[in-house]
């Protein structure tokens, strides 16, 4: 276990759960495990002056009364969107990023969540494949939680991986800023499971990004699970326009691409810090020292605060730029920008979501 | 001798946080800064007579360039463009608002160069009168507001015949618009 915890709550009608025997087997003595009749209200406890991290250290297993495939949160028609599906398979996350949506997200819902029930997921999943047949769908763990963070103590990709890899039309993407790949080493995705990390430069990892694996290790560990038979892929989301920043992301491209040849990266995705004014508020009481949290960013129209237009534009040409100079065509999109700003940085209007998710899926340009 | 100066700057701060009715928080970080930018915020603060609005303004900008260049609020208010503004001469409002900009150009170093360099740009145009070309607000978006104001068919061919014979600046304007410039 890379993370600690202070307590495990465990829904009493889950006791018997795989999940739960899994996580209760591979805790350390040290951490409490207390039976609860409703998860729920062990998740939304508000515990201290940081309620938001005193939640990442509280794990409840739980039964998740939802549904677990929605589609992703920051998808919108004003934006050039991915299409990207997301499984909700857990809720808050042990790592501690300054710029994390979540503190907003989660806020009055804290408790780190992991459901039991999540078999489940997978019935919804075969029921959406049966009635769009042949169409390909790339869905990820990795929005409301880090995919892999835990994954030696829940073990879950286990199943998600065994699942996806005899599904053709599917494709799983992990993403993650740890390097915790171990179950993922000793599995077989047959091509349908793609590992993806966030990349940030040292500037950035080491003042806001709390708790996770460096860029090197997160870097290390793809070329571990390309190497294992994934397929893999990076986001730079969110890039920080901080000084000095286009040599901090070119540098961090090409620590990428001496580590991984382009033709083998499957995509990478590009988007810019943004925040609410109410997450900013937030991250800036939790935070106060950050620098990164204090871009020059301005109200944009969509109601949040990015760094103004031609910054942050520019600092997204010249990271597709580096990745166009690769020597392969390394599929690119952005997230939570207009179809203008992708015209702008790629040169090509984007498709339509939909076609955006089928050729990600499929490992096509998605330009 | 110095717990006696650091308590006369506190009791000028809370007398002037009375007077301007200043939020509790904004008082709270001011008393919050080291002894030497505590003093010399109070003293830009009385020279310059900021109100309540600039007041909160300035302490919110001065906090932020602090924890964005790692330095102590007093060593930001001695800076040339900073000092210069309290020292020179001109009505107080005039140098308050000044005062105000100048620190908000610190805080947005890039912004404020580039909304500057296309502002000249714009002005180099020199358009008549019922042609404007209209930024977007603090540059948060990619988009351009060209506006026309005709009230003739004649006017109008004049118009769009000034527009297209500047045609390639307008472009190179939009294209810094978009990053494609040096930013």
């Amino acid at each position: 276990m890379k993370f600690d915890l202070d307590a495990v709550f465990v829904e009493r009608g889950e006791r018997d759960s795989a999940l739960v025997r899994r996580v209760v087997a591979a805790l350390p003595g040290s951490v409490p495990v207390e039976y609860v009749a409703d998860g729920r209200e062990a998740a939304r406890a508000s515990i201290g002056a940081d309620p938001f991290a005193a939640g990442k250290r509280r794990m409840v297993l739980m039964r998740r009364r939802a549904p677990f495939l929605m589609s992703c949160p920051a998808g919108s028609a004003r934006f050039a969107c991915c299409g990207y599906l997301v499984m909700v398979l857990a809720s808050n996350c042990p790592m501690d990023c300054s710029y994390c949506f979540l503190q907003e997200f989660v806020a009055d819902n804290p408790g780190f969540q992991v459901y039991s029930n999540y078999a489940e997921s997978f019935e919804e999943i075969e029921r959406m494949i049966h009635s769009a047949p042949g169409r390909h769908f790339r869905i990820g763990t990795g929005e409301l939680a880090d995919s892999l963070a835990f994954d030696t103590v829940t073990g879950l990709t286990r199943d998600l991986v065994g699942f996806f890899a005899a599904r053709e039309t599917l494709t799983l993407e992990l993403k993650t800023k740890t390097d915790e790949i171990e179950n993922l080493l000793a599995l077989d995705p047959r091509g349908r499971v793609l590992v993806s990390w966030t990349l940030s430069p040292d500037q950035v990892w080491r003042t806001s990004e709390h708790r996770t694996a460096s860029p090197a290790a997160r870097i290390a560990a793809a070329r571990r699970v390309l190497d294992a038979g994934y397929r893999i892929a990076f986001h730079f989301d969110p890039m920080i326009a901080y000084d000095g920043a286009e040599r901090g992301y070119s540098e961090l491209v090409d620590n990428v691409l001496d580590a991984i040849p382009a033709a083998q990266i499957g995509f990478f995705s590009i988007g810019g810090l943004r925040m609410t004014p109410a997450l900013r508020g937030a991250a800036r009481r939790r935070w106060p020292h950050d620098p990164m949290l204090l871009g020059e960013d301005v109200l944009a129209s969509d109601g949040r605060l990015r760094a103004f237009t031609a910054l942050r534009l520019k600092l997204y040409r010249v990271l597709a730029e580096r990745f166009a100079r690769a020597g392969a065509k390394v599929p690119g999109y952005l997230c939570m920008e207009s179809a203008s700003v992708h015209e702008r940085v790629f040169g090509v209007a984007p498709d339509n979501p939909a076609t955006i998710s089928e050729r990600l899926a499929l490992g096509q340009d998605s330009r | 001798m110095r717990r006696e100066s650091a308590s006369t700057t506190d009791y000028g701060i809370r007398a002037l946080a009375a007077a301007r009715r200043l939020p509790e928080p904004h008082l709270a970080r001011w008393l919050a800064m080291d002894a030497p930018s505590r003093a010399g915020f109070l003293e830009i603060a009385q020279a310059l007579r900021l109100r309540t609005g600039q007041l909160v303004v300035a302490l919110d900008l001065l906090g932020e360039i602090a924890v964005r260049e790692g330095k102590a609020g007093a060593e930001i208010l001695a800076r040339p463009e900073l000092a210069r503004i309290a020292a020179r001469a001109g009505s107080t409002p005039e140098r308050a608002r000044a005062f105000i900009d100048a620190i908000r150009a610190i805080r947005f170093p890039r912004l404020t160069e580039t909304a500057a360099r296309l502002n000249s740009a714009i002005g180099e145009l020199r358009l008549p009168r019922g042609i404007s070309i209209v930024l977007p607000a603090e540059l948060g978006s990619d988009v351009l507001t060209i506006k026309l104001e005709v009230s003739r068919e004649g006017d109008l061919d004049r118009a769009i015949g000034i527009l297209a014979r500047h045609r390639a600046a307008i472009a190179r304007i939009l294209a810094t618009l978009g990053g494609s410039d040096e930013v």
